[in-house]
């Protein structure tokens, strides 16, 4: 080490010297040294062998060396005794299997490969869309399966086969004192119809469609009771309803938990801004010269918008406080601008269902029309409100983050709240504003005039939101993108070339999925099929978007973070969650069943089949169930949750404040390091200036 | 799957599957895509391990390596003699780390090689320049790459000293998730041209 005097600080070069052979790891010291003494212990010889070589790996020597450090470690090993020899093969092959067992799962995980592909073209703000696309696909499915074994296929057998069992006895209650009225349904109308109204009865889900398995009508409240073997449906029916969703919440946060948890430890999306995006924004798995020229342009974006947010924030502190109030009050305005518009089409939401449901009568496609008007409203007011929200924003100049979030927040608020109104709008006509005296609802307390079975009525106005949803986005996709491109491609005008190719915006792609699982969800407890059409349909998305992003789309210059991204879609998805529980019990709570139609025809609410079953079970049961109910159960553990959040909230606060401890003393040990290095510099000065007088 | 190849011995089959993440089969895909870059150069034959070097421009026109504005790098870090010429060794060790099963911290040092491109074993501020230079294709102004520069020294050196160390790179990379994408997704693409070279 030739550090001479008049080339550098001898010190420092020490001081570089020592860092290189810190820097070597440690874990191969460690495996040398084990080494020396594994003659004591032959047993963990086999262990050894595969941890030594899987160290080896990661050890970032040259492949030489890497092959001499392996040379070394054979050659010291000790001579093996054939039951050890065998061991050491067997824990080879072991590995063999987890090896080639790890490749089947990647072949069998469902699009594993697509979506590497995705996420190299496009980028992880694109790819986690379409991971949450599959994992609403598998949620769906396993719920479909979770219906099926408990109330579609029970009521198929039962009503197949259920008379073939000897001493059954199949209790189809009907009710004894309603009036004759009630009891009046008639989905199949009698009569020569037109054939295209076939199309429309598929399309809306009347008449043919209307008495299946598909809605929640058809369902029979049979209770079956053999010899060692009884079968509720209609507890059935209303368990499985709420386990489904209580299965769907437990997915959500579990998924949530682990996607937050990367999103905390990597401190949110603020700190280590530009190191991140310039160590971490290359992605080496771009292949070909266009997407690494769109790549390249992706990174000089995200640098220069967050140089300009830079600026803007400085810009922002230097304003006076008049330019201040300006600006606040003009904010204030447009959020009640805002608020305006949204209220405006909520207005005509209410507006649309209420048309459409009186008047039902008209046959052929204007019926259809009449029918689809609330999806048709609703989707319309989707579309036109966030445009005119955008346009606000402008006018608001909000950081750009800043705009983002508040976009995706209104657009929300928009999307499921538009449901809360359809839904309330058709609460309010089935109960006829709550009055119980009107003449429709006198009778049978609700209104059975135009809904002679609601729940089938409600189970319809889902399927049509469902299927409306779906081929609003083919329709989109066939007369909007597909078209856009060829022009844009074959048009080489300048305007036409301004406006470009169009890029897949993550947001309002998520807020659809989120709005169409709502809607799964809300619909599930009327139309138990309602999960089987949704995987469908998802599947199909999956192949319609992959196909319209390859062809179609751009890399989009702003791209989503996404981890961060995850965990937002969760929560918005967690929202819609949360409103269709409320909606599953408040049908199951307060609405009076139909009389004519379902599983639970005889009840006066659907939850009063729980406590009606409860009272045959055991004593013991029964005094435990009523305690789980009670006060004395439920204050204490209210008490505990509260106090084990308390806890955790603290010890998460706590590891926060270590964590910024330990890196100041980072900061810390750099300075002392200089300060030491100085001195030896100095040192050695010293003592060798008189040495070579 | 049978010991029909004669191209390298069991051992060292053996040997480079402990210090690769590769299986046997991957193994020799690899050798037949390093043979198909200069089947000439190459001999089939690996058991008396011939010393045989591939030069940079070889490597650089790779599908993977081509348009990667740090190939140079790359192949430079890789490479025995640092100049870019990889041996068979060389380049299975290049794939290993760039292949989706090598940890994060592996990549992290290699990841940190990479970007250094004077050799000090310190990312200095000529080397954060030339690292955004390539990133951006030389589009950002003097003043923004300056600004830029400054504000990642800022961010992730702790021990002050104006450059970037081993320590405080690794200490940024843990906390960023994306950064395990620093590897060739389209590793599936050695199926693809196997299929293409027996198919000759």
């Amino acid at each position: 080490m030739d550090g001479g005097l008049q080339r550098e600080d001898p010190g420092a070069s020490y001081f570089r010297e020592s860092l290189r052979l810190r820097r070597r790891p440690s874990r191969v010291s460690n495996q040398l040294n084990r080494d020396s003494s594994s003659d004591e212990d032959e047993e963990e010889d086999e262990v050894d062998g595969e941890d030594q070589a899987r160290e080896l790996r990661n050890t970032p020597f040259s492949m030489a060396l890497k092959k001499a450090v392996r040379q070394a470690q054979l050659m010291k090993m000790p001579v093996v005794s054939s039951s050890n020899s065998w061991k050491m093969k067997r824990s080879k092959i072991l590995r063999q299997l987890k090896s080639s067992a790890r490749d089947v799962v990647g072949y069998l995980t469902l699009w594993d490969k697509t979506l590497q592909k995705i996420g190299g073209n496009f980028g992880g703000g694109v790819q986690s869309y379409f991971l949450f696309l599959r994992f609403l696909v598998v949620l769906n499915f396993l719920s479909f399966l979770l219906l099926a074994a408990f109330v579609i296929i029970p009521s198929i057998i039962f009503s197949r086969v259920g008379t073939s069992f000897s001493n059954t006895s199949e209790t189809l209650n009907l009710c004894a004192d309603c009036a004759a009225e009630c009891m009046e349904y008639e989905p199949n109308p009698q009569g020569l119809r037109m054939f295209y109204s076939y199309f429309l009865d598929l399309l809306s889900g009347t008449h043919f469609m209307e008495y299946t398995y598909l809605f929640y009508g058809y369902y029979s409240n049979t209770v079956l009771e053999d010899r060692n073997f009884s079968y509720n449906i209609p507890l059935a029916y209303l368990l499985t309803a709420v386990f489904y969703l209580a299965f769907c919440l437990v997915c959500i946060i579990a998924r949530m938990g682990t996607a937050a948890r990367v999103a905390v430890v990597t401190g949110g999306s603020t700190v280590g801004n530009y190191s991140m995006i310039v160590f971490c924004g290359w992605d080496y798995g771009c292949l070909g010269d266009r997407a690494t020229k769109l790549k390249q342009r992706n990174v000089l974006y995200r640098l220069q918008v967050d140089l300009e947010e830079e600026a803007l924030k400085r810009r922002a502190a230097a304003r006076t406080l008049k330019q201040r109030v300006l600006l606040y009050s003009l904010r204030v305005a447009m959020f009640f601008v805002a608020l305006g518009l949204i209220i405006a089409a909520f207005v005509g939401i209410f507006e649309a269902t209420n048309f459409s449901q009186e008047n039902r009568q008209e046959e052929g496609f204007l019926s259809l029309l009449l029918e689809y008007l609330p999806s048709i409203v609703i989707t319309a007011g989707n579309f036109v409100v966030p445009m005119l929200c955008d346009q606000i924003a402008l006018i608001e100049r909000y950081t750009p983050s800043t705009t983002v979030i508040l976009a995706l927040l209104r657009a929300v608020f928009l999307r499921l709240m538009s449901l809360a109104i359809l839904l309330i709008t058709l609460w309010q006509q089935i109960t006829c504003e709550g009055d119980t005296e009107s003449q429709n609802c006198k009778l049978c307390l609700y209104n059975h005039v135009d809904y002679p079975c609601w729940e089938t009525r409600l189970g319809q106005e889902m399927y049509k939101l469902t299927l409306f949803d779906f081929l609003v986005s083919v329709a989109v996709l066939v007369l909007v993108e597909f078209p856009r491109r060829m022009v844009v491609d074959n048009w080489s005008n300048k305007l036409v070339q301004w406006f470009g190719r169009q890029q897949f915006t993550v947001p309002a792609n998520v807020l659809e999925l989120v709005y169409g699982q709502t809607v799964v969800w809300t619909g599930a407890l009327f139309c138990p099929l309602l999960p089987l059409i949704s995987v469908v349909k998802f599947v199909l998305f999956f192949y319609f978007k992959k196909i319209n992003l390859f062809n179609n789309c751009r890399p989009a210059l702003r791209t989503f973070r996404s981890t961060t991204s995850t965990v937002f879609f969760l929560m918005v998805l967690l929202i819609g969650w949360c409103l269709a529980a409320a909606v599953v019990i408040y049908s199951i709570a307060e609405i009076h069943p139909s009389i004519s139609c379902g599983p639970f025809r005889v009840s006066s609410n659907i939850w009063s089949i729980v406590p009606s079953s409860i009272l045959n079970l055991s004593e013991v049961t029964q005094e435990f169930l009523f305690f789980i109910g009670s006060q004395a159960f439920a204050i204490p553990l209210c008490v505990l949750s509260c106090v084990v959040m308390c806890y955790v909230i603290v010890l998460a606060a706590a590891y926060g404040k270590s964590v910024s401890l330990l890196r100041k003393r980072l900061k810390m040990e750099g300075r002392d390091k200089q300060f030491l290095v100085k001195q030896i510099g100095e040192l050695t000065r010293k003592l060798q200036i008189p040495n070579s007088e | 799957m049978g010991n029909k190849q004669t191209i390298f011995t069991a051992q060292q089959l053996d040997a480079y599957q402990d210090c690769t993440y590769f299986t046997r089969k991957e193994i020799l895909r690899l050798f037949n895509r390093y043979r198909d870059l200069a089947p000439q150069l190459v001999p089939l034959d690996y058991t008396n391990q011939p010393d045989v070097k591939l030069p940079y421009e070889l490597i650089g026109s790779m599908p993977e390596l081509k348009d990667n504005p740090f190939r140079q790098r790359i192949a430079e870090v890789f490479s025995e003699d640092g100049e870019g010429n990889m041996t068979l060794d060389d380049f299975l060790d290049m794939f290993s780390v760039l292949s989706e099963m090598a940890p994060r911290d592996l990549k992290a040092y290699y990841a940190f090689k990479i970007y250094d491109f004077n050799n000090d074993d310190f990312i200095c501020k000529s080397d954060l320049e030339k690292t955004l230079n390539k990133l951006t294709r030389n589009e950002l102004t003097e003043e923004e790459v300056r600004m830029v520069c400054e504000k990642v020294i800022d961010e992730a050196d702790l021990d002050n000293d104006g450059r970037l160390s081993l320590e405080d790179f690794q200490h940024m990379i843990v906390r960023a998730p994306d950064f395990l994408r620093m590897d060739w997704k389209y590793f599936n693409i050695l199926y693809f041209h196997l299929f293409i070279s027996l198919a000759r």
